[in-house]
């Protein structure tokens, strides 16, 4: 938030380290396979987030060795996410699995989409999460679940693996059941001067506040 | 209130209890004279208020929609699960379910997956590398561990599951039992099914329509041709000899289902058998074996369900995609773009971008401003603000011109709030102007500078100076705003919050205290009501500098504050 509690203050460097692209990534933060993640600008990644670009997919038989094979590997990303999105603390972002049968695990590329809010907490597994989607504190989106746009998923919600939540959903509940439908002003106005930004919608403001 | 405080909720004029509103001018709305005022601690008071995301906004009435002065319209079914749109002809056949390969887990309700297992010469399901044993495959959930196995069924194929399923449920329930108790039970099993009795009903009523002549051609619009309704008639007296001469003609006109295959289920003595096996089922199982209702509930097929190994599969529920009508003048004010996998709308005329809206922070916030649902920090957990009761507080109300034309607004707020609690309210600058709304470059050029802020110390000051205003702290005054924007002008707001405790100091009736000191529930949030009088003019044929038409617009609103120390 704007002013951290008196004690939680670093007097030495900012927590952030900010990127060309506006990009803010706590020093505190557990990142690996860094070449395989991707964000977008002006995108918040804070303390405690656990993020697993090193699980990126794999060739099918990696014995091969050939020269494609590695350059394959080389170009897959296993995190992308968009603008203006923040990932709160102790939040996992870890791509799916699946196991197929001999080649064992393959791990698919995950998806996030511009300003996108993560509580803190949250497990992060899904294929993807579209833009303008509210994540709640402590939600488990398990492997495989799809959310489209401009949803919004209440704390502690676990959304089943695999789950398609539909463009506009609430969900809540363990296994998460599409409870509602957002308002036709879902993420309306915010992020203007001196306003209050609004779920779902431009979190760049928002952003802006983080150091 | 579930909302984070403070909140701002709106009033739709379509609740007030003065019916006659709507259709009157704005002008004439004076809170104080013809309408009451807006109380929001009473019960109806919920039904009317809205967040601002939820209101809608008419621009031929000029009047805030609410989802209860609209009429929906449905542009298309889709599957949640596979976003596959429905053509409206099948909605109804199939039962508004997805006829595709969606089903969710009657145990749980999550997605059920198709997924291939291999059974091995000895029996084992395990997964294998080859193309060895017979392929089977499951509905999977992978939430709660349910598979189709626990009904006993697999597939031969993963495609066509629907197709698959139904073959499987008829097999199960029409197992001609060897025994001599024969037939009788194998249908009054079946007649458990919902889907069922409904057929057979459907189809013996279909026949006694035929049967007695009637024309219609199904039992569902049977009241609906004039011949049945002349026969309903003279069923009920009034009978004409002409009626009554075709009664007699016809002794009997209709009659009921009577037996099982006919889709009546009666209870007979041989059920008392099956209600000692389920008896003893229920005994031997316990209670985890046994379905919930709302298990039972989850599609027609689980009706009659009483154990977990009787739950099927729940085909998935399709979800619609709706226009909404203005009530008033049928136009379309919200209308999506068809396609299932899409949210953007081609109409959309929403309340945020046609009404003022109001937003309330401290004018000296103990601490960060906090949006619970913005909250980044596990251990920053979010507390309801607490307010003194009676001590003076002031507040900045901020409100925010999403119109082009410079707007004219008068507030207007009860001095002591309606409900058990009264607080005092007082606005210190109660009628101002907004700037009209820019573009959005000037929006995103105006929102990278910073708020300018009393309270942010030696900066603020510099800024103060720079801008021209007087140096140091700004002290609140009557009459006077507290700071403006291009498109936002804040008052202060100056609150006494009453007191929980019946005290006679802040004058209340004594008796009307005594009689309610028990204390409802949410009487100790404080919700301010204001109304809010906008007026502004608007080019009449678009062109400037030519003739002005004015417009006004006038709604309740209810800040939310905080809750009253006890
Ligand atoms: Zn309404
Ligand atoms: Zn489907
Ligand atoms: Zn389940
Ligand atoms: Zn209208």
């Amino acid at each position: 938030m704007s002013r951290p509690a008196p004690g939680n203050r670093r007097s030495t460097k900012s927590e952030y380290i900010e990127t060309d692209t506006g990009n803010k990534i706590s020093r505190k933060a557990h990142i690996e396979g860094k070449p395989n993640i991707m964000l977008g600008g002006r995108t918040v990644i804070m303390a405690g987030v656990t993020m697993r670009g090193d699980l990126q997919r794999k060739q099918e038989r990696p014995a091969d060795g050939s020269e494609s094979a590695a350059a394959d590997k080389v170009s897959s990303t296993a995190i992308t996410i968009g603008r203006g999105t923040i990932i709160s603390t102790n939040t996992t972002i870890r791509p799916p699995m699946r196991s197929s049968r001999g080649s064992g695990p393959t791990f698919y590329p995950l998806r996030i989409g511009d300003n996108v809010f993560v509580g803190p907490g949250s497990h992060i597994s899904a294929l993807s999460v579209s833009s303008n989607v509210h994540v709640g504190a402590g939600c488990v989106l398990a492997p495989f679940s799809i959310v489209k746009e401009h949803c919004r998923i209440l704390p502690g919600t676990v959304v089943p693996p695999a789950m398609v939540v539909p463009p506009g959903s609430v969900v809540a509940g363990k296994p998460g059941r599409v409870v509602g439908e957002v308002g036709e002003g879902w993420g309306q106005g915010g992020g203007g001067e001196g306003e209050e930004w609004v779920e779902g919608g431009d979190l760049r403001a928002l952003v802006r506040k983080v150091r | 209130m579930a909302a984070p405080f403070p909140y701002t909720h709106y009033a739709c004029p379509c609740s007030s209890s003065s019916g006659p509103v709507i259709s009157k001018r704005a002008s004439q709305l004076e809170p104080d004279e013809d309408q009451e005022t807006f109380n929001p601690h009473d019960p109806r008071a919920a039904y009317s208020l809205y967040p601002l995301d939820h209101l809608l906004f008419c621009d031929e009435c000029s009047q805030i929609r609410c989802p209860k002065c609209v009429n929906d319209e449905i542009i298309n079914w889709f599957c949640p699960s596979c976003l596959f749109e429905v053509p409206s002809s099948a909605v109804r056949s199939e039962n508004n379910r997805c006829s595709r390969n969606c089903y969710n887990c009657p145990s749980c309700s999550s997605p059920l997956h198709v997924t291939q297992v291999e059974k091995q010469d000895d029996g084992m399901l395990k997964p294998g590398d080859g193309r060895t044993g017979d392929e089977a495959y499951l509905l999977f959930c992978q939430y709660c561990d349910w598979t189709t196995l626990d009904i006993g069924v697999q597939f031969s194929r993963p495609t066509k599951i629907t197709e698959q399923l139904n073959k499987a449920r008829k097999a199960r329930y029409t197992v001609q039992q060897p025994d001599s108790e024969d037939a009788d039970k194998t249908v009054s099993k079946q007649l458990r099914n919902h889907d069922d009795a409904f057929d057979r009903l459907s189809v013996f009523y279909t026949e006694q329509m035929d049967e007695t002549g009637e024309s219609g051609n199904s039992w569902g619009s049977a009241y609906g041709s004039p011949a049945n309704l002349a026969r309903i008639m003279s069923l009920y007296g009034g009978l004409t000899h002409g009626a009554l001469k075709k009664s007699r003609e016809k002794p009997q006109p209709m009659r009921e289902a009577a037996g099982e295959e006919e889709g009546l289920a009666t209870y007979s003595p041989s059920d008392q058998d099956m209600d000692e096996e389920t008896l003893q089922k229920m005994q031997t199982r316990g209670w985890d074996e046994t379905a919930s209702e709302e298990q039972a509930l989850s599609t027609p097929a689980n009706y009659g369900a009483r154990f977990k190994d009787e739950l099927w599969p729940a085909a998935t529920t399709l979800r619609t995609k709706r226009g909404k009508r203005c009530r008033t003048c049928r136009q379309f004010i919200i209308r999506p773009e068809p396609k299932s996998g899409s949210a953007r709308y081609r109409i959309r005329i929403i309340a945020h971008n046609n009404i003022p809206r109001l937003s309330l922070r401290p004018l000296h916030p103990i601490g960060p401003v906090q949006n619970p649902s913005f909250v980044m920090k596990s251990d920053h957990a979010y507390k309801d603000p607490i307010l003194q009761p009676l001590s003076a507080q002031q507040f900045v109300l901020t409100l925010r011109n999403p119109i082009f034309e410079t707007v004219k607004i008068s507030l207007a707020t009860p001095a002591t709030t309606p409900g058990r609690v009264a607080s005092r309210v007082t606005i210190l600058c109660p009628s101002f102007e907004i700037g009209p709304a820019g573009d959005v470059w000037d929006e995103a050029l105006s929102s990278s500078t910073s708020t300018i802020r009393p309270s942010d110390g030696g900066r603020s000051a510099a800024m103060a100076s720079l801008t021209g205003t007087a140096e140091g702290e700004k002290q609140p005054e009557a009459g006077k705003i507290w700071e403006k924007t291009r498109n936002s002008t804040s008052v202060i707001l100056e609150i006494v919050p009453g007191s929980l405790r019946p005290t006679s100091s802040i004058g209340l009736r004594d008796d009307e205290v005594k009689e309610t000191v028990e204390e409802a529930e949410d009487d100790d949030v404080l919700e301010i009501p204001i109304y809010v009088r906008a007026e502004w003019t608007v080019d009449v044929h678009g062109e400037k500098g030519g003739e002005k038409e004015p417009k006004e617009l006038g709604y309740w609103c209810v800040l939310g504050v905080g809750r009253i120390a006890a």
